[in-house]
């Protein structure tokens, strides 16, 4: 029966609208969007780029951003450790355990899936869309946007995509934002910490916000990309 | 290869493209005359769509000179204005996944013309086209030659002096032909220069057109 009180007392978290869960809430979409909203533009300019400019070495560039999917979002956070600690390079800014520490950890985790989507996405459009915006008086800007609105929805896997991952990754917040109770605790770190005392209820609650936010982006997606390929 | 005096669009010499030591293009002279109307017959693989391409700026090639309008231009750095003025439009257009009327507007935006002259154009290409009973539609959903009718409208709306088609009538047949074929005569109705890649027997037998034949990468002149 504990499983049923734990989880009626996490609706009712839920529901009372318990101000240190919705503070926990609004510390993960904060972060995680200020951090899409800041490197989206730049990895999608730079997946851009890839997809549709020769250079030497594009090969490892692009083989390593496809390795950087794999790579560990905890080591994410002992490299952002070590250089924003007292004694690292950038130790001076006083970043450590702060939102901004966090943001810039799910920068890091979110721009190899953000840059490679949008290259795949680029690469995979028709040449002739950059080729009539070009002949229709379009400059190399304007081509660009324009092929990248005709991938719109695959730019748009690329955003979710990059949510998805940051909004439920543990690992770094954990380390770089020191699970700070009411400054850097968001739903991941909290759930874990709230399961290691055996506060199951608030870590329930969470579990039940982050599962609606992950599916919802996940039907949002599906949605868009069934719509964009209605046909009248 | 030299054509009939007038006042010379566009002249080039020495205009060459080669792909793994093979020359597809390898043209020792091309002159256009404004007015004119020009059809470049030829075998697959001819290099019809590379001159095509190539006048059009989207295919790197070496040439002696290149003049348009009297204006020397270089084919490695393709002014953006000359886009205004050379249309060129895809064997199979593309449509952009929008409305039919921005579809057509495009250019004109490039152009950063006025909201209003924007607004004007596009009504005018899009009834010149005869194409409003399509606006409500999905580009996606239009026909070979619908396509084709918004493809000449969004060119048509630059007011170019020289179109450059690329099989515009291929895989049409009846009705969407017919209407393509009357808009390519409207565009040389109105003086506009004409350079069109075909094998319709029909354009080829039109009178007061000059026929190019492309062998191998090279140009002679039939008519």
């Amino acid at each position: 029966m504990e499983l049923v009180e734990t989880s009626r007392e996490a609706l009712r978290l839920l529901v009372t609208g318990d101000a240190g869960l919705w503070q926990i809430v609004w510390v993960s979409l904060k972060v995680s969007l200020a951090a899409l909203l800041v490197i989206s533009p730049l990895a999608v300019c730079a997946g851009y780029l890839l997809a549709t400019q020769h250079f030497p070495g594009r090969r490892i560039v692009v083989s390593t951003i496809q390795a950087l999917f794999a790579f560990p979002t905890v080591v994410v956070g002992l490299l952002l450790y070590m250089v924003l600690s007292r004694q690292g390079p950038l130790g001076g800014f006083h970043l450590l355990f702060s939102q901004t520490a966090m943001a810039i950890g799910q920068m890091m985790i979110a721009a190899p899936i953000l840059v490679a989507f949008t290259l795949s996405a680029v690469q995979g459009a028709d040449v002739r869309v950059r080729e009539t915006a070009m002949v229709l008086g379009a400059g190399r800007l304007g081509a660009a946007l324009t092929v990248l609105r005709e991938v719109r929805f695959g730019v748009m896997a690329a955003l979710f995509n990059g949510f998805g991952r940051v909004i439920s990754e543990v690992g770094c917040a954990l380390m770089v934002g020191g699970n700070i109770a009411g400054l850097t605790r968001n739903m991941p770190t909290a759930i874990a910490l709230e399961t290691t005392k055996g506060e199951f209820a608030q870590g329930v609650a969470l579990g039940i916000v982050l599962m609606v936010i992950a599916l919802g982006v996940n039907f949002a997606m599906s949605w868009a990309q069934g719509a964009g390929g209605q046909h009248k | 290869m030299n054509l009939p005096s007038g006042e010379l669009l566009l002249s080039c010499a020495g205009l060459k493209r080669s792909v793994s030591n093979r020359d597809i293009l390898d043209i020792d002279r091309l002159d256009l005359v404004r007015g004119y109307t020009y059809l470049l017959s030829g075998a697959n693989g001819a290099g019809k769509t590379t001159l095509l391409r190539a006048l059009a700026g989207l295919e790197s090639v070496q040439c002696k000179y290149l003049r348009f309008r009297d204006q020397e231009i270089d084919p490695g750095r393709y002014p953006k204005r000359l886009h205004r003025q050379i249309a060129f439009v895809h064997h199979h257009p593309l449509l952009f996944s929008t409305s039919i009327a921005k579809n057509v507007a495009y250019g004109l935006y490039a152009c950063a013309l006025t909201r209003s002259e924007i607004a004007r154009r596009t009504e005018a290409a899009i009834d010149w086209a005869g194409v409003r009973s399509l606006l409500d539609r999905s580009p996606q959903a239009l026909s070979a030659g619908e396509k084709q009718r918004v493809a000449l409208a969004r060119a048509h709306a630059l007011e170019p002096v020289l179109y450059l088609l690329d099989e515009p009538t291929a895989n049409l047949d009846g009705d969407g032909r017919e209407l393509v074929l009357r808009l390519i005569n409207a565009i040389s109705q109105e003086g506009r220069t004409l350079l069109i890649a075909c094998h319709d027997r029909e354009l080829l037998n039109l009178p007061g057109v000059h026929h190019l034949r492309m062998t191998g990468g090279r140009l002679e002149r039939v008519s």
